[in-house]
């Protein structure tokens, strides 16, 4: 098992993505090689009225140059602080924290679904399946949000050379309406190949994608958020119930679970 | 002259006053994980009750300012499987094993505490009577000095090792809850709990916690608990005492101490910083140095009130 550990680290790259979309980027960060897509870093701001440490999800790593990226939105006063972080300017990660993504099978045909700022694990997990020789045009990577300024680094995901399939609530881009709906037209179209399925993004989203996960008989896998006061396990702050009626811990345990593993 | 940090607590010696507050570290290996366990007094667990326990339906955490509500509800394996799965692990780590102890009757805390006395390895047991998140238990034990010295003395009967009452502030004479546990029989005090708090959502109108209110724990309560510690220091009552409230930096522990506390629990801040033990330990001995104290003893209760 991974040990997490706290290093101070500092503000590399700084990158407003518009709409209130935000690309950091930290080094030198000795533990970047051993972040996998689905693990997580707990950031800690140096404001005595944001207590909590703040999760967020790896967007992206290099390890030779030992950097770490995360991407977020800014939603309060936390990530409003994280948003104003300049450049040299130092922050104490918690990390590598979290069980990441289980890697699909080299014959799998694979389906991310992202909502919103849940796409940078997804992102990642593409880009490092890529890098693994994972043939792109078997990844399906199905992108939703509420408006078009919620579809952020489309030139990035692109490059990898997956198939993208935008949806957006106000059909400012890409289909009109929610995401999970070309995920099922999908599903009914390709339902005898072998898939596999990988989610992150709002409740309400990843709940549909748990649904069409049963409903089609679909394994794989999904990131779940939760309020994260520790990161490590011991303030049972963050548990989800199984769907055997157990509490689990998201930090632990997860973020990332199996499609019908857990109640959403 | 390297400065001595060790303290000594009914008997029981410790490598510093440094301890984790129950339900902070779980049950010791997560943190173990971050920092060794040998840099730790002791390690004191998670409530454990007789059955196991769930816990709050999420959320049951929030943060507020400079602080955090908490409504877990002493979600724990249970005696049994703490007994079986947690306690063997402990058996192994270098840092002294404190026990708490939480129930819902006068029965489960003897029935639980006596399962304990059968292990040399938990060298002390902590008596949760102050928990402000359950609905039954917990707290009534410690907020009537009748209930407090019947529970303490009844523990007493069958655990012979140290007993430490942890107490809360949500009673209107803390000194007499002091009072009562030391007549019941407990070896030192531990002081103190979370303060009852809520908050509220304002767009849904629903309280952050579905326990509807929580324990306010974090740098946000630490003036109160210097005040409890206090209070109960100059009562008269002649138990050591174990502040927690807040602490997060070497500062804090000093400031605790110059206050009457001889130990410390670090509770809300290991969330925050998981290995502060070992920074505040280093920051302890400077110090000392720094003031040419010989042992950290030397700070007990040593304010200079004006």
């Amino acid at each position: 098992m991974i040990r997490p550990s706290c290093e101070e680290t500092r503000l590399l790259r700084h990158r407003d993505l518009s709409h209130n979309y935000f690309s950091l980027t930290f080094g030198p960060y000795t533990r970047a090689k051993e972040c996998r897509p689905g693990s997580f870093i707990h950031v800690r701001l140096p404001h005595t009225d944001v207590y909590f440490r703040r999760a967020m999800s790896v967007a992206a790593i290099d390890p030779k140059k030992k950097e770490i990226e995360i991407i977020f939105k800014v939603f309060g006063r936390g990530t409003t602080l994280l948003s104003q972080f300049s450049k040299d300017q130092s922050i104490d990660i918690l990390g590598p924290l979290g069980v990441p993504f289980a890697l699909p099978k080299k014959n799998e045909r694979v389906i991310m679904v992202a909502g919103g700022v849940g796409f940078p694990p997804l992102m990642y997990l593409a880009t490092d399946m890529v890098a693994r020789g994972y043939d792109p045009k078997k990844i399906e990577f199905f992108y939703g949000g509420r408006s078009e300024g919620d579809i952020i680094e489309r030139t990035r995901i692109k490059k990898l050379g997956v198939n993208l399939h935008v949806a957006t609530d106000d059909g400012s881009a890409g289909v009109k309406g929610l995401v999970t709906k070309p995920v099922e037209k999908f599903l009914q179209e390709h339902g005898d190949e072998n898939l596999r399925m990988y989610g992150c993004g709002p409740e309400a989203m990843l709940k549909a994608t748990n649904d069409l996960g049963i409903k089609y008989q679909t394994a794989g896998q999904l990131s779940l958020e939760a309020p994260m006061p520790c990161g490590i396990g011991v303030c049972l702050g963050c548990v989800v119930k199984t769907t055997a009626g157990e509490y689990v811990r998201v930090c632990v345990e997860g973020p990332v679970f199996n499609i019908g593993e857990v109640q959403l | 002259m390297t400065p001595d940090i060790r303290v000594s607590i009914a008997g029981v010696d410790f490598v510093n006053p440094l301890m984790t507050a129950s339900g902070c570290c779980g049950y010791g290996e997560e943190l173990a994980n971050v920092f060794p366990l040998s840099k730790l007094g002791a390690l004191v667990t998670k409530s454990i009750t007789q059955k196991p326990r769930m816990g709050h339906r999420p959320p049951r955490t929030a943060e507020t300012a400079s602080g955090m509500l908490n409504a877990i509800g002493l979600a724990n394996v249970g005696i049994d499987a703490f007994l079986t799965d947690k306690l063997p692990w402990l058996e192994t780590q270098p840092t002294k094993v404190i026990v708490n102890v939480a129930g819902s009757s006068i029965k489960e805390y003897v029935d639980v505490s006596a399962r304990l006395a059968d292990s040399p390895r938990v060298d002390m047991i902590e008596l949760n009577i102050s928990c402000p998140n359950v609905d039954k238990g917990g707290i009534e034990f410690g907020v009537d000095p009748v209930m407090t010295e019947k529970c303490v003395s009844e523990v007493r009967a069958v655990f012979k090792r140290p007993i430490i009452a942890k107490l809360g502030p949500n009673v209107t004479d803390i000194t007499a809850i002091a009072r009562a546990a030391e007549a019941g029989g407990a070896n030192a005090l531990a002081i103190m709990n979370s303060a009852f708090g809520t908050s509220a959502d304002i767009e849904t109108w629903r309280p952050r916690l579905t326990n509807n209110r929580g324990g306010l724990t974090g740098p946000a309560i630490k003036p109160m608990a210097l005040l409890m510690v206090d209070v109960v220091y100059r009562s008269g009552v002649k138990l050591p005492i174990i502040g927690i409230g807040g602490i997060a930096t070497w500062q804090d522990v000093v400031e605790f101490m110059l206050f009457g506390a001889t130990a410390v629990q670090i509770g809300t801040h290991l969330f925050v910083e998981p290995d502060s033990p070992v920074k505040i330990a280093t920051g302890l001995k400077a110090y000392m140095k720094r003031r040419k104290l010989a042992t950290v003893a030397d700070l007990v209760g040593k304010v200079q009130r004006w």
